[in-house]
Order: C-alpha cells, then structure tokens, then sequence
C-alpha cells in the first residue's frame, strides 16, 4: 500500500527539493568559513576539564567558537612535533610544558607574545606572580606563552597519624634529615588498622621519576651543567656526578624504601591516589595534589579517605640553606603557523585571566579541582579562599621557586630527561648503584650534549635570571 | 617494403611488454611503500637529524649513529630482551594454538561458540590489551595477583610490572594471550584441509594419535605453520605497545625490547637520524633471522 503513494512526479520533486537544499547550503558555506573559530590543542591534565566547562562562556563572550582537544603527555609532544616539523597549522593555541617552551620558540615554532601583552591593556601582566612567568613562560627575554596552571612542590601529611603516633607537626624551615626521621618514625607502625608506609614516590621512568627527584635534587643545590641558564655565556658541562648529586639520588633510594615497592612503578597521579587511600604517612609532590588528594580518583567527586585529615607545609630544605622549590606547569602558547593569530591571543587571554581562572577554580562538576594558579589576586580571592583555604600557604611556596633551576629547560631536555630517568629508576630498582648511576648519566649526557653541538656551546647566550624576567615583565606592563 | 616487414612486429611487441606493463602499478605501489620509506630512512641515518635540534638535517656524520646505537648502554639488554620475547613468544603460541587448533578439530560440543570467541583477542588493539592486562596485574587488587596467591606464589612485592624477574613474563603473557587464537584459528583451518580419508586409513591401519599427529596432520600443515610462525617472529621482535603501556622498558632495563628503544628515540627525543639507524640495525637483524629460518625450513620443500 505504502509503494503507492511513491509516484514517479513525487520522487521527482522530492529529489528536485534535496538537492535545491544541498545548492543552498552549498551556497551557505563560505558564510560559515566566515565564522570566527580558535583550534586549541592541550594535555589532559586536571585543569583542561575545569577549562573545558567554560568553553561557551567565551564563545558568548567573543563570539569565537573554540575547538578544544585534550591528549596524553607523550602524544601531545608527538603530534605538536609532527605539526611543527611538517609546517602545518594543526591548533591555534597549544599547551607546552615548561621545558619544551625554549626549544619551541629557538626553532621558531612558536611565535614571542611580547607585542600581543603590550598592546593589552586586559591582558594585566602585573598580576602575574613573577616566578611562576620565570619558570614557565619565558625564553631569551621573550614573553614566549602565558602559564594557564603552576605547580610548587610542597609536603602533605597526615595530622591524624602524626598526632596518634606522638610526632610534632612540621612547620616551615624544616630539613630533610628531619623529613627522613620522621618517616621512619611512622614506616611500618599500625595505625587505626592501617599499617602505615612512611611516605610514597614516584618511580616510574623516565619522566615522572624526574619531576618527583628534581626537588630534591633543587634543594640539595645539585645542577645539571657548569653554566645555565642565569650565565653570560652559558656552558653545558655536566655535573650530573657531582657530590651533592650524589646526595640527592642517595635521599631518594632512601625515600623509597620508606614507600610501597610497587611506587617503583608509580606515575603522577598513581602517588597522590596512593597518599589518598589513607596508607602513607607524609609526602612532597605537585601543589596541584593539595586538591586531587582530597577526592579518591580522578574526576569522581567523591571524598577521599584521608580529605580534611592532612596538612600542607613547604618542602624541607637541606640544612641552613635556603629552599629552593621546583615550580613546573603548563601554559598555553602560540604556534608559528596559527592560522587565527587574533582569535588565539583572545583566547590565550581569556583562558588565563583572573575571572576565568577563578571561574576555573569555583567548578564543581568534578569537585573542586584546580586550584593551581598564577596570578596574585586569586590567592587573596575570598570565595577561592572559602573552597581552597590552603591558598595563602601556597602562594608562599612559589616565593623563590625556579623550576628553570630545578629541571633546566636545554634544548635537547627530552633526551635528557630520558637518560636520567631511566637510571634513577634503575638505582631504585636495584640495578645500578648511585654512583656508577650517575656516572653512567654524566657520561651519556656528555655525549649527547657533543653529539647534538651544544659543547662547547657556541649559539648565543642569554643570562636568565628571575631578575632578567622582572625587567620583561616592567617592559610589557 | 620496410613497412611491410616491420608492421607484424608490432602486436608481438605489445605482447611481450603487456605483462611488465600489468605489473607496473603493482611494482610502482610496492616500491613507493616500502622502498622509498626504507631508503630514505637509510639516508636519514647517515646524517645528524635531531628534531630538538633544527627541522632539517644538519651535517652528514658517517657511521656515527650506528656507532650510538649499538655502544648505547640499553642496546644490548633491548636485544636480550626482544630475543626472549620473539622466540619464546612464537613457540609458545605455536604450541598452544596448536593445542586449540586439535581441539576444535574435534568437533566437540561447543566448538563453534569457541571458534567465534577465539577470533576476539586478536581483534582487539595491542595498546587496549595492554590497558587491560595493566588493570590485572595492578597490586591493588588486580586479577593476576589474587589468582597466583590463591595458587600459593604470590606476586612481588613491587608488583608483576614493577619487579625486574616478572615484568618481561607479564608483557610475554599478554601477548600470548592475545595472539595464541590466531595461530589455532590457522593451524585449525590447516587441519581441516586434511583429508578425511587419510585419517580413516591410518586408524584402519592402527596408528595412534600421537602417530597421526606428528607423521599425518602435522607435515601436512607445516607449510602454513611456517609461514605464521615467521609473521608472528617479526611481529613479536617489533613489540612496544605493550611494553609502552605495561612497563615503559622497566624496571630498569628490565623489560625494554628494541621496538620500545625505537619508539624512544623517534617519538620522544625525536632524533630522526638514531632512530633511522636504529631501523636499519632491526631490519638486517630480522632479516638475517628470518633467512636462516627460512633456509632451514624451506629445505627440500617443492613448490
């Protein structure tokens, strides 16, 4: 019954009809090319989805419809590599990690931001806390990204332990032998049940292993080469053999056999979701944990066994001296070949200024889950301040932090990092011993370092120092 | 007169080109896909070409990266360790896919459930395999150490991934698991080509099934079983997935294969000139392997 309906006249003028509409469209498509839009490619770490939340707020604000995409670590260097070598515009705006930011901008794969944030007045560089700009924005005097999350490194414990167990709580100026013998004052002991580990690390190699042990290896004033980067004229010369090197990885094999064995193994988050099942004692990671600890798993919500029973302080420091803290994080830059040069510095400001960051900060879809910022105001924030009352301690943290100091961003810093990486974690593994460790990385670096023409270095210097990144920072107020 | 000479020529002439000529797009396809990429690599590794360095080559360097590979402290445990995996690997999928292979043949009840389930794991991507061996063998809870402590042996305390005796065995493991099927699902459709009747005569005439096995279904389905076998070596001897997403090559060295080194060099220092190197090192490797295989397989085969 129903073929009857279908008249040859009917199928006619129903074709006729779709592909009028198709012409129409057709037609329509330039009008939608016209379309202001920013391709935005980032990592998926914990502030992407606050960000992510946001999105049509700058679309209604600007008028600009963003295409957002998050990937692991690792494929976001791939694919941001890949883009860059073939010269191709694959996002507007991209994440880059700290280290990778010098070896972008050198090969002219992502643009200085200088005469964008002069010409801003929005744009508020002054609110900034100068050193999170130092560690993760700035390249040879250039303002090369803008830091969209910074991370210190500080100490979490558990109160309930300690107060159970007789053991003071630490207060800032404390050392790392006092550290140590704390853990091992709480190692083993049974507590409500629970039999405790004195603290937990992150051993997997090669990058994680590095970010957890660059604090120490800061603290213990250990640097990687002779010169660089606060040098006139900076010399790449390893020190990776060097004593209090020495001491450093020591402290961290020592560190470890306070923690599970199974930490060997541990990324990022696998140590913060381990501190969170209520097992480990004490232990110094990203400031971005301060926050994830309290929630058991990621994006769940749901409250974790150890949240509103620890305590934060700054990490210890190595004796009399001051403390140096690792200051790491991610910002968002701009590529060479961005097709959208306009649309992405709206973007990239409005991404990092005050209102979205604190917007950032007060999104609850997940729990509260960043509270990782770098600009001045938002420490003093009331209502961030209400959710994140840790704020005021975090903000001293990042007073002297250098990660350029902890983890020098060199221009073959991947190569690096993977060297080392993988021979701290053969040290806790128990394959190599500390020294024959680190004279293994002192010579292999010595011969990347040569092999990649970097010794002796003869490109130009550029003496980076935080007081080099506040005249930037005065030059483009 | 000339014209009329020549003119006969030229069908024979077409024809004795017409099959070069067919065969052309073939040969131009095959040597744009993997000559050209093999070639250019061989070029590349020749030359200082480190992506965190410049865009493009800098400075031809001899045999430098060659030396650099094989002097690098991981190259030799890398090709331990791919060794271990590639050959134990085969022979124990060859073995156990066997094994299957032998039982669907006998058409028990349930065999066609089976058939269908077997095809699974191979379906699946190595690196989502990965993700879910990585979940079993998890310390906290995961399926593999409940099951070997409830069996008495207990997994390390670093746990099966992040112990130096185990790491290796847990990747081998889960690529058995996921490629045994393909070895019974061909060794299974090799058996089927036996005849009915060759079988029926040598039980009439009082072979066991050990004889039948090895002097009747096993010669006769030699000649896919080699074939496999030399697909599943180069497979195996090119593993990273899963040694990306179980172990990143550790503890230690403990598990890194030379796939995994490659990965490293390649698509994390982005040194284009190592990694070229390093290709061409694993190509004639495999391909030496592969030939001596070969050599010994194929001997007095007819074709």
């Amino acid at each position: 019954m129903t073929h009857s309906n279908v008249t040859r006249r009917r199928f006619l003028g129903t074709t006729a009809g779709f592909a009028g509409a198709a012409a129409l469209g057709s037609l329509a498509a330039p009008a939608i090319a016209q379309e202001r839009s920013v391709r935005v490619l980032t990592v998926g770490d914990p502030f992407q989805y606050s960000l992510r939340e946001l999105l049509p707020e700058f679309t209604a604000k600007t008028g600009i419809k963003v295409e957002f995409e998050g990937l692991g670590y690792d494929a976001l260097q791939a694919r941001l590599i890949s883009s860059f070598v073939s010269k191709t515009s694959d996002a507007d705006v991209i994440n880059v990690d700290q280290m990778w930011a010098g070896q972008y901008t050198d090969n002219g794969w992502i643009q200085p931001l200088n005469d964008f944030a002069k010409g801003d007045s929005d744009f508020n560089i002054n609110d900034f806390v100068p050193e999170t700009l130092h560690s993760i924005s700035t390249w040879r005097g250039n303002l090369v990204t803008v830091p969209v999350a910074s991370y210190s490194q500080g100490v979490m414990y558990r109160k309930s332990v300690f107060e159970k167990l007789g053991i003071d709580e630490p207060a800032a100026g404390w050392t790392w032998d006092q550290y140590k013998e704390i853990l091992g004052r709480i190692h083993g002991q049974e507590v409500d049940g629970v039999k405790m580990n004195g603290t937990v690390v992150c051993g997997a190699q090669p990058v994680p292993v590095v970010h957890m042990f660059s604090q120490l290896s800061a603290s213990l004033n250990a640097p990687w080469f002779k010169a660089f980067p606060g040098a006139e004229t900076w010399d790449f010369t390893p020190q990776m053999n060097s004593e209090n090197m020495k001491r450093a990885v020591s402290l961290y094999k020592e560190l470890y056999g306070l923690s599970p064995q199974e930490s060997i193994n541990y990324t990022w988050f696998d140590a913060g979701t381990r501190f969170s099942q209520a097992d480990i004692g004490m232990f110094y990671w990203w400031s971005a944990y301060f926050t994830l600890v309290n929630a058991d798993g990621y994006m769940t919500g749901a409250p974790s066994k150890v949240k509103g029973d620890f305590g934060i302080v700054p990490c210890p420091q190595d004796g009399t001296n001051p403390s140096r803290v690792s200051l790491g994080g991610w910002s968002l830059g701009m590529p060479s070949t961005a097709g959208r040069p306009e649309e992405a510095w709206e973007f990239i400001k409005w991404a990092t200024s005050a209102e979205t960051q604190k917007a950032m900060g007060l999104n609850d879809k997940f729990g509260h889950m960043f509270s990782d910022f770098s600009r001045e105001s938002l420490f003093a924030d009331s209502d961030l301040l209400e959710v994140y009352p840790f704020l005021p301690q975090a903000r001293a943290m990042l007073n002297g932090a250098d990660g350029k100091l902890a983890r020098p961003p060199a221009p073959i810093y991947t190569t690096l990092e993977g060297i080392f990486g993988l021979e701290l974690n053969k040290v806790l593994a128990g394959q190599s011993d500390v020294d024959a460790a680190l004279e293994q990385v002192n010579t292999l670096y010595t011969n990347a370092l040569s092999g990649n023409f970097m010794l002796p270095y003869v490109q130009p210097s550029f003496n980076d120092t935080f007081d080099a990144t506040k005249a930037l920072i005065a030059s483009l107020a | 007169m000339s014209h009329a000479q020549v003119a006969p020529a030229r069908p024979n002439r077409l024809r004795a080109w017409l099959p070069f000529l067919l065969i052309a797009p073939s040969v131009i396809l095959l040597l744009s896909l993997v000559l050209y990429p093999l070639l250019f690599a061989l070029k590349n590794s020749f030359y200082f070409w480190n992506l965190q360095r410049s865009a493009e080559p800098l400075q031809f360097i001899g045999l430098a990266n060659y030396k650099m590979v094989l002097s690098g402290p991981e190259f030799l445990p890398s090709l331990t360790n791919t060794l271990i995996l590639s050959v134990t690997g085969t022979i124990i999928e060859f073995a156990l896919g066997l094994a299957v292979a032998l039982l669907l043949a006998n058409r028990l009840p349930g065999m066609s459930v089976s058939r269908a389930l077997l095809i699974l794991p191979t379906t699946i991507a190595p690196v989502v395999v990965g993700f879910l061996f990585r979940y079993m063998y998890d310390p906290a809870g995961g399926l593999a150490g409940w099951l070997l402590t409830l069996i008495g042996a207990p997994p390390p305390a670093e746990g099966i991934l992040g112990s130096s005796t185990t790491a290796l065995a847990a990747i081998l493991f889960a690529d058995v698991w996921q490629w045994t099927p393909f070895f019974a699902i061909v060794l299974y459709a090799g058996l089927l080509s036996v005849s009915p009747s060759l079988i029926e005569a040598a039980r009439l005439d009082g072979a066991s099934a050990w004889t039948m096995l090895w002097r009747i279904k096993l010669p006769l389905v030699m000649k896919t079983a080699v074939i496999i076998i030399i697909l599943r070596f180069m497979q195996l001897f090119n593993t990273f997935d899963l040694v990306l997403v179980l172990t990143k090559g550790g503890p230690g060295l403990s598990s890194r294969t030379l796939g995994y080194t490659l990965y490293q060099q390649g698509l994390v220092d982005f040194n284009i000139g190592l990694a070229s190197a390093s290709t061409w090192i694993i190509v004639i490797m495999v391909n030496i392997l592969v030939t001596l295989y070969a050599a010994i397989a194929f001997k007095n085969w007819e074709w």
